[in-house]
């Protein structure tokens, strides 16, 4: 097998691509815990490399950046990024070694947006573990993190900045990463697809194809091991180390979202869901002009319930 | 028609993010963050439809609308009125 561990003098790495609040965090601590592949917590190594080779285009075709400028002063767009390649996974190599294992994976979830310099940069020497998500999951998630967080990180301001309404700045940046996976996966037999969903209906069974993909063999009680391991402080999902178990509780929460969102968001997502092999979401007959204004006034209604309530408590704190 | 609690449980449901299943009539909604403006509105909206009655300001108090038991007692009370 091309992807096996023995195939190749030194073990092939491991990168696990996923658009932010797929559940990449999660793979990463199911496939953290096997006994021959180390999984750190998001090093951003990866992201920060596909930055050094970055370019810009001018004139015509000309691209502007480091590889070209390194060729003018004799240095092959190959040494460059093997010099490059051997600093970056020299720190996931020393990792593994540190954890007593052969093989390396590397997840940071955005990741995602830098993928053409990152398959650029990793050439054939990974393979690649790619998981999917239902997109109207993964901007709900990107709202919670964002209201968490209090900020956004520069990936996901840039989508906002040509996307003022946030829901659709998310769902843009679900389509880009989300399309260039899914670009992957269909065309290089190193890259693994797989969904969220499938992952949290069956662990183990997504388990199994996984460490196929990568020529590792099956451990017994690796999920259960994976999910009591606490030791990975670091960057990466709050969510998930809370914890115990896998549950399908954060599939298919889009329903919820208010009919008008849906509406917007579907005609923006709808034909990512359908290469992506999801359903496509339907919405009900659009509401009347008379409910949308009464929906509006009901908010302002709300809007002032919610003062008073605040004005009734502060009171009665002044008071006590 | 009067309402009954599993009428609104149901409409609950299918509008609320969060899991409704352990609410009981005391436990508070609204102001728990329990049900989010967007799927208060729409409870809105599903009580004006069914009392057939506008909700007006002096209606919009959350000693009436935070709970099962008082949305209940509120409704009830508009249809009597």
């Amino acid at each position: 097998m091309s992807g096996s561990a023995s195939a190749s003098a030194k073990p092939q790495g491991v990168v696990i691509l996923g658009a932010p609040r797929s559940g990449t965090t999660l793979l990463r601590r199911l496939i953290g815990a096997h006994s021959r592949i180390a999984c750190p917590p998001e090093t951003y190594a990866l992201s920060a490399a596909a930055r050094f080779l970055h370019e810009e285009s001018f004139a015509e075709g000309l691209r502007i950046g480091v590889l070209l400028g390194l060729s003018y002063a004799g240095f092959s767009e190959e040494e460059v990024l093997s010099r490059l390649r051997g600093f970056v996974f020299s720190f996931f190599e020393e990792h593994a070694a540190r954890e007593g294992k052969p093989r390396w994976a590397e997840k940071t979830a955005f990741n995602a947006f830098h993928l053409p310099a990152i398959r650029k940069l990793c050439g054939d020497e990974v393979r690649y573990v790619c998981i999917q998500r239902h997109g109207l999951d993964v901007i709900l998630s990107l709202e919670e993190l964002v209201k968490k967080t209090g900020g956004y990180v520069q990936e996901l301001h840039d989508y906002l900045r040509r996307y003022p309404e946030p829901y659709e700045a998310f769902a843009q940046a679900w389509i880009d990463c989300a399309g260039a996976i899914q670009a992957l996966i269909d065309g290089d037999e190193r890259a693994l697809g797989l969904r969220y969903e499938e992952l949290v209906a069956d662990p183990e069974q997504a388990l199994r194809r996984i460490l196929e993909h990568i020529g590792e063999p099956w451990e017994e009680g690796l999920v259960e091991r994976a999910l009591g391991e606490a030791k990975s402080v670091g960057f990466g999902d709050w969510k998930t180390y809370a914890k115990p178990t896998i549950d399908r509780a954060s599939v298919e929460r889009w329903r919820k979202l208010p009919r008008a969102t849906l509406r917007r968001l579907a005609d923006r997502c709808n034909p990512t869901l359908a290469r992506l092999g999801y359903d496509e979401v339907t919405v009900a007959e659009p509401e009347s002009d008379a409910d949308a204004r009464r929906r509006y006034e009901l908010g302002l209604l709300l809007n002032k319930m919610r003062a008073d309530k605040e004005r009734a408590r502060a009171a009665a704190e002044e008071k006590s | 028609m009067a309402l009954t609690k599993s009428d609104l449980l149901e409409h609950l449901a299918d509008h609320a993010r969060d899991d409704l299943s352990e609410v009981t009539e005391e436990t508070e909604l609204f102001s728990t963050g329990l049900i989010d403006s967007f799927a208060m509105i729409d409870l809105l909206l599903f009580l004006e439809k069914h009392t057939g009655a506008k909700l007006g300001p002096e209606d919009m108090r959350v000693d009436n609308l935070d709970t099962i038991g008082q949305i209940l007692k509120f409704v009830e009370s508009r249809r009597k009125g």
